[in-house]
């Protein structure tokens, strides 16, 4: 941001309040405004590109991150609100070395095509699978209804859910 | 889209929240509908006052034979609530199935009523199971039922200084529910409740989501419920989910589903 010498900071533009939030197991603390969006900061203040943004209207689910392991859009959730909270990004999915089993998952199944809505998919099916059940093929299907995939590759992205939910269960594939 | 700056003022009290409330300042919970209302150009507060920090607006408790649940509570939550899930089942169930899993982890139970989206699954089964709500403000508190709270699309009959705090639900010994609903998009086209406690002779049938408002009818016998009367009864709104006569076909549709649903229920 570039600050003009005849705006000065301190006396003009809207106040900002102080969050800490843990991103993606780093803890991270900035001054930001009350309007602030979660996806936002995410994106223009950390850098963090993989979370998407599209309709705005918690309908389409490509800028779903986890706040405290709970899927929420972040199109619509002010950062104010993630002070003090851990947010999980698609980028903290793999330790940089190997990739989330979700991630191979989508890879083996061929459950990405432009790869728009994957981070999305990604996030939505994690806190999926971090409950308490391993959710069958209907609970997958019901969990991933409110995200959109406009290349329309739902069902090798509910494949590729159903595949790590089996390998959870400890069961053979198929 | 950016938002219109405002100020976020977070109380840990009622009475707080209360002084906090002005003409310009309003109540934010989980900001589903307010946030989007806001990016929308429909609302413009010079500061939000958050709920979510004022003990008395969360937890789910039984208070001499009422269900009580905090307005802050939120969709996920209500839907794994032991409490819930063991004296009313059908309403666990509801919430289980609202929007969509974001939604449901943000977005409030108070928020959903003082909203008043005409097409709310909270307040259809609400009005059928003869709920009420509390409304505090510094004048005092009052209770008055879903029904008269809920009186129009995006109208409660809420003053700007009260604050939703409780919704309460009668319970009843020998109570069966069933929630049914239509959706092909975010929101419900029609959602219907039937609830019987054979018992007391108490029948409750609720429509939502066709018209403005939902509708809810006493009756004396499950078979006194004509489908397709009820189906003459609903005032649909025509709208991208229907028309006013394919609503009124759905309308008959499901309350033949929620009948039959019901009998599989047991309590
Ligand atoms: C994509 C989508 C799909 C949805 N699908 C469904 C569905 O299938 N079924 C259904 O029933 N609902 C559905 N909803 C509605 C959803 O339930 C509500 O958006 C949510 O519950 C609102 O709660 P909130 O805490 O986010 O409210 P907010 O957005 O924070 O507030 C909403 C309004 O209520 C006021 N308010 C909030 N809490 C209080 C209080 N305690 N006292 C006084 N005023 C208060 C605010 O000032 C604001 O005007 C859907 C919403 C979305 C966005
Ligand atoms: S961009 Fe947030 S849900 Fe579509
Ligand atoms: S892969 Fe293209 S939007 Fe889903």
């Amino acid at each position: 941001m570039t600050e003009s010498v005849s705006e000065p900071v301190a006396t003009s533009g809207p106040p900002r309040m102080p969050v800490t939030v843990d991103v993606n197991g780093v803890s991270v603390s900035r001054q930001v405004e009350p309007r602030s969006m979660l996806v936002d900061f995410l994106r223009e203040d950390l850098g963090l590109t993989g979370t998407k943004v599209s309709c705005e209207l918690q309908v389409c689910g490509v800028c779903t991150v986890l706040v405290d392991g709970r899927p929420v859009s972040s199109c619509t959730f002010l950062t104010a609100d993630a002070d003090g909270a851990a947010v999980t990004t698609v980028e903290g999915l793999s330790d940089g070395q190997t990739l989330h089993p979700l991630q191979e998952s989508f890879v083996d199944n061929f459950a990405l095509q432009c790869g728009f809505c994957t981070p999305g998919f990604l996030m939505m099916s994690k806190a999926l699978l971090d409950g308490d059940e391993v959710p069958d093929r209907e609970a997958i299907v019901e969990h991933l209804e409110g995200n959109i995939c406009r290349c329309t590759g739902y069902e090798p992205i509910v494949e590729a859910v159903e595949h790590v939910a089996q390998e959870l269960r400890g069961g053979a594939h198929g | 889209m950016t938002l219109p700056p405002f100020a976020l003022v977070r109380p840990t009290t009622l009475e707080e929240a209360l002084r906090e409330l002005t003409e310009d300042s309003v109540p934010y919970c989980g900001g589903t509908e307010l946030l989007l209302a806001m990016r929308a150009g429909l609302h413009r507060p010079d500061a939000l006052v958050d709920l979510k920090r004022i003990p008395e607006l969360t937890g789910v408790r039984v208070d001499d034979g009422v269900l009580v649940i905090g307005a802050a509570e939120r969709h996920a939550d209500l839907a794994a609530h032991p409490l819930l899930l063991e004296r009313l089942p059908v309403f666990a169930r509801m919430e289980k199935h609202i929007g969509n899993a974001r939604v449901r982890s943000q977005g409030s139970i108070g928020g959903n009523l003082c909203f008043a989206e005409p097409k709310s699954d909270v307040a259809t089964l609400l009005m059928a199971l003869e709920a009420s709500v509390t409304l505090v403000s510094p004048g005092g508190r009052r209770t008055v039922t879903v029904e008269e709270f809920v009186v129009g699309p995006y109208y409660a009959e809420k003053e700007p200084d009260e604050i939703l705090v409780d919704i309460r639900i009668p319970l009843r010994a020998g109570l069966r529910g069933a929630y049914v609903k239509f959706q092909t998009m975010e929101r419900p086209t029609v959602g219907v409740a039937v609830l019987a406690d054979d018992a007391a002779g108490w029948y409750r049938l609720g429509v939502g989501a066709v018209g403005e408002v939902p509708l809810a009818w006493s009756f004396g016998s499950l078979e006194e419920i004509d489908p397709d009367d009820i189906a003459s009864r609903v005032d649909p709104t025509p709208d991208l989910a229907g028309s006013e006569e394919y609503k009124r076909h759905v309308t008959a549709v499901y309350v033949r589903r929620a009948l039959a649903k019901l009998e599989q229920v047991s309590s």
